[in-house]
């Protein structure tokens, strides 16, 4: 959304959740040095950056992919969606010193390529017990590496909106590698069953949330509504629709949102032409409509984004009879300024 | 057999990273206006920014600097 592309779209409320991000990640670090010092003096630096960068990272990974579900299922959770982009490129660099280091403490000190090293210092790959879990790391890093770097707005526009989708759904591919990755790493180095137990402990709370917020998503897809393009469909009370808030009704398998501001309704199509987003899910700031997910903003009344921004999305008729909200299903051009529905 | 397999594997990768490199030098010179007109008006720090994204996905990038 713009003229140009910025370094980092930051604004008043991104600079907070950074700034938590940043204090979070370095009382982690902080507290792991010092717990790990007083109970094992002995523990070298290295040992003590790769451990410590290797358990915030998952940590951190863990709830990076709590925060899609847990949005789905409280609207409380949408400003951490919001922010999301950035603890994902802060988890990588974490993951980056861990994979750095680790190949620096194990794989530099011989005559062979230490990426090499990586993949055929140990070579039981037919071994489930002595798999060599370095490369699962190392594979999941790469992905990793992908998403970080291809984060900016620049490539949603360049890749495409499916493209760079698929490409960040890899992250369940690299969270699968990740979980491998540590549980053969315990298995052949550690003694302490506390690393698997909590790693077993994040995927079941992951695999509740995911399942938790598909059910939901499935509820609401039920309430679809059928109706041809001439026919007014009820839909609502007004009293249902929050101020600056929409609801999201489903008529004819397109999501629309119907926003109630300032004694108005407008309807639009639900998803954002940024990313997807849910539009329905936001809330009206400035006057205009502002997806939860990434901040992009259109005018409630003709799906514009505000001036000089060039975004677009249809919009629907909508009209109030004895307090009830109808919507006409017909999609109107992307664009096409349509008269609120005034609420007396 | 499992070497040969692990040698290709990693050839491949330093071949794409390397082609990677070089498109992402032609990316920050020349290439980057070209792909998307928006980065006239950006700042040049924002190609340096993008530079690892090119190096890592420099293969969608290509057919789309020869569409333009």
């Amino acid at each position: 959304m713009g003229l140009n592309y910025q370094l980092v779209l930051w604004n008043k409320n991104k600079k907070v959740y950074d700034r938590y991000i940043l204090l979070f990640v370095l009382l982690y670090l902080v507290l792991f040095w010092a717990i790990t010092l007083i109970t094992n003096r002995n523990t070298t630096l290295e040992t003590l950056t790769i451990r410590s960068s290797g358990t915030l990272a998952i940590l951190l990974l863990h709830i990076i992919l709590s925060i899609g579900p847990l949005a789905r299922i409280n609207t409380k959770f949408l400003p951490l969606l919001y922010n999301r982009r950035h603890l994902g490129v802060t988890m990588f660099l974490i993951a980056l010193i861990h994979g750095g280091f680790s190949i620096f403490q194990f794989h530099m000190l011989g005559d062979v390529n230490p990426i090499y090293s990586v993949f055929t210092s140990n070579l039981d790959y037919s071994s489930l017990h002595d798999f060599p879990f370095q490369v699962l790391g190392f594979i999941a890093l790469l992905i990793l590496f992908a998403m970080a770097a291809t984060s900016h707005d620049f490539w949603l526009a360049n890749l495409s909106a499916k493209t760079w989708k698929a490409l960040h759904m890899l992250v369940y591919v690299a969270y699968a590698l990740i979980v491998s990755h540590v549980f053969l790493g315990a298995f052949q180095q550690e003694t302490s069953p506390y690393m698997p137990a909590l790693i077993g402990i994040g995927f079941v709370i992951l695999v509740i949330l995911h399942i938790t917020a598909g059910i939901k998503e499935v509820r609401k897809d039920r309430q679809t509504y059928k109706a041809s393009d001439t026919d007014w469909k009820y839909v609502c009370e007004i009293d249902e629709i929050e101020e600056d808030r929409a609801k999201i009704f489903i008529v004819d398998n397109e999501r629309i949102a119907i926003f109630k501001y300032e004694n108005k309704l407008s309807a639009i199509h639900n998803v954002c032409k940024h990313q997807g987003g849910p539009l329905g899910e936001g809330k009206i700031v400035d006057g205009c409509i502002t997806c939860p997910w990434h901040g992009y903003q259109y005018l409630p009344q003709n799906g514009q984004s505000p001036p000089p921004f060039t975004e677009k999305v249809a919009t629907y008729h909508v009209k109030i009879e004895d307090n009830k909200v109808y919507v006409l299903p017909k999609a109107l051009e992307e664009g096409t300024e349509v008269t609120p529905a005034i609420i007396k | 057999m499992l070497i040969s397999i692990i040698s290709i594997f990693l050839k491949i990768l330093a071949v794409y990273f390397g082609l990677g490199i070089l498109f992402g030098i032609y990316f920050l010179i020349k290439g980057a206006t070209q792909i998307d007109p928006l980065m006239k008006n950006s700042k040049w720090i924002v190609r340096l920014l993008l530079f690892p994204g090119v190096v890592a996905t420099w293969i969608c990038l290509v057919p789309k600097l020869f569409k333009k």
